[in-house]
């Protein structure tokens, strides 16, 4: 379902380009609905186009062509009204660090139209779901990295956005703050009523948080769906092998006799065969009967980085 | 490719949208900037010390050295207002280096991204500019008074001097506000410090009357906002006869005079605001 019960779409996003001066097409028309109360994920590498597109959905960014609605609000014609429907963590910190954390809350409070009594109130219970409680009578320049970005998050929550924006959460975060903040967002689905479109280019944030991911890569979306169906494309077993000789010929070989798909790919000399319910040992047959020498052997379950690797011969760990 | 979500979260939605009223918008912006200005003693005092020197040191000195203007008008109240025409300008650019910060702290993208105009950002920064200002020539004026100058406050004066102050310093936030929208770094804003606000101080007639340059630079003077400014803020606290306006004017109505340079100065100030709003709005989003 991509609409809500009025049949608004939390985000509609249609043809949505972004050309800066000098040519570079950061975006190239890309189209998708996120429906409300989903957790969208943008997923790819740095300089895919992710935080150009959330520019665009926020009114940040002057979109070259194409539209985008939040709630329904056209971000190019309605944009005050877009904007008041939405929230945005930023991937670079932004806040004022000379302001307590308290202060911070509840300037975006009043400039987000909430009452001074509503405000005070959700302050303290956002801030106490994110776990900042302790902190807002501080300066928000004495915060962490991770507390700030907790604060941070606190702040979009305030005004009770329908669509928060995430951008790139955890970029820059210690590994033990990284996953609790993980935690944190994935327990907001169930506290708040809000559609969250998140950017990352960690595999196990998309995997983990969103109910579906686009994967772009250079300004376009190449795959979408949910991680599952994604990760279903490619089997329950992925068997990857190094061989000597001709790597196109092993691949060939594997797909005559049906032990490798259409999916199955070649990146040099080693293969990734998604085996689609085959064994790992017909595959090997054969390679063997067609006199190909297999050097290194190894299973797994299928990630998204191998969706990714499938979608753009690249892998989003080498390129992120 | 749009495609059909598998969505399971719940549906329901988050309260209607809430309209944000501009007045509420620009109060919240100004008191954010106010806030931040409090915890920046430096913004504060900096620019007050020169112009508080000229007003307590070098007036009072240079009118017993030179023994003054040679007329019916005192020199240390003179001065006094000069550096008025000195303050404002230090004022309103120190608070135009808060734009850069902003957009170096990143702060400003969160502004950008509210449910308010753009063109509020600017306002609400230089209502506190305005208020500043206000203040800091309100001790530079002081403290003159406390070295023997001499004011005439009438009801009239002070209408003309707050007048003619506050369309200056809107002029001066303008200006400081669109150069800071076009600059990248706070270096080279630094660096058009000078020739935004003290260049000016020396042609507009803030030390001695514009009648006393060669001709060339008083036609430059009369071209300046700050001439008309110090003009008006003369007439009203230190020169009821408007001297320094029929320098500008030649005519031989003060009132009508001072009406005139009233009428340039908020020309001046209302092409700033505009351009200044336009080059925030235009340089604020890519």
């Amino acid at each position: 379902m991509t609409h809500s019960r009025d049949g608004v779409p939390a985000v509609e996003v249609n043809g949505l380009r972004k050309t800066y001066p000098g040519g570079v097409e950061a975006v190239k028309g890309i189209d998708f609905v996120v429906a409300p109360g989903e957790v969208f994920g943008l997923l790819g590498p740095n300089g895919a186009g992710k935080s150009t597109t959330i520019g665009m959905l926020t009114t940040t960014v002057i979109p070259s062509g194409g539209s985008a609605r939040l709630a329904g609000f056209d971000v190019a014609e309605q944009p005050l009204l877009a904007r008041g429907v939405s929230s945005v963590v930023f991937q670079d910190a932004v806040v004022d660090s000379s302001l307590t954390g308290r202060e911070n809350l509840e300037l975006h409070a009043r400039l987000w139209g909430i009452a001074a009594a509503d405000g005070r109130a959700r302050i303290d219970d956002v801030s106490d779901a994110l776990g900042v409680s302790e902190l807002l009578e501080r300066p928000v320049g004495s915060f962490s990295g991770g507390q700030r970005r907790r604060l941070e998050i606190a702040r979009a929550l305030v005004s009770r956005p329908r669509v928060l924006f995430l951008d790139e959460p955890t970029v820059g975060l210690d590994p033990r703050i990284r996953h609790e903040l993980l935690d944190v967002v994935a327990n907001l689905r169930g506290r708040e009523q809000t559609t969250i479109v998140l950017t990352t280019h960690y595999l196990d944030e998309a995997e983990r948080l969103c109910d579906r991911v686009a994967i772009i890569r250079l300004g376009e979306i190449v795959a979408m769906d949910s991680p599952r169906a994604l990760l279903a494309g490619l089997g329950n077993e992925i068997l990857e092998l190094r061989v000597s000789g001709e790597a196109e010929h092993a691949i060939a070989e594997l797909r005559e006799r049906g032990v490798g798909g259409e999916d199955a790919f070649a990146i040099g000399a080693r293969l990734t065969i998604p085996l689609h319910g085959c064994a790992p040992s017909e595959a090997l047959s054969v390679l063997e009967e067609a006199r190909i020498r297999v050097s290194e052997i190894a299973t797994r379950t299928p990630t998204l980085d191998d969706v990714y690797l499938n979608r753009t011969g690249e892998r989003l760990a080498a390129v992120a | 490719m749009a495609t059909t979500a598998t969505a399971t979260a719940p549906l329901t939605l988050a309260p209607p949208e809430t309209r944000v009223r501009p007045a509420s918008a620009l109060l919240t912006l100004a008191r954010r900037r106010a806030m931040l200005t409090s915890r920046t003693p430096r913004q504060i005092a900096v620019p007050l010390l020169g112009p508080a020197l000229l007003a307590l040191i070098l007036a009072p000195a240079l009118k017993k050295a030179t023994g003054g203007l040679h007329s019916h008008i005192d020199y240390t109240s003179f001065v006094g207002v000069g550096a008025v025409g000195l303050v404002i300008p230090l004022s309103c650019v120190f608070a135009g280096l808060s734009v850069l910060v902003d957009r170096h702290s990143g702060a400003q993208r969160e502004l950008l991204a509210a449910p308010v105009g753009r063109a509020y950002l600017v306002l609400g920064n230089m209502l506190v500019a305005i208020v500043l200002s206000a203040l800091q020539a309100l001790v530079v004026v002081g403290l003159s008074a406390l070295r023997g100058g001499s004011f005439h406050i009438t009801g009239a004066g002070v209408a003309w001097f707050l007048a003619a102050a506050l369309l200056f310093t809107v002029f001066m936030y303008g200006l400081a506000e669109t150069v800071a929208s076009r600059v990248h770094k706070e270096e080279d804003y630094v660096g058009a410090t000078p020739v935004l606000a003290i260049l000016p101080f020396f042609f507009a007639g803030a030390l001695f009357p514009i009648s006393a340059m060669p001709a060339a630079l008083t036609t430059i003077a009369k071209l300046l906002p700050l001439t008309h400014a110090l003009a008006l803020m003369r007439y009203g606290f230190v020169d009821p006869s408007g001297r320094g306006l029929h320098d500008i004017w030649g005519m031989g109505n003060a009132t009508t005079e001072a009406w005139l340079s009233l009428g340039v100065v908020a020309l001046f100030a209302a092409a700033l605001v505009t351009i200044s709003v336009r080059v925030f709005a235009r340089s604020a989003v890519a």
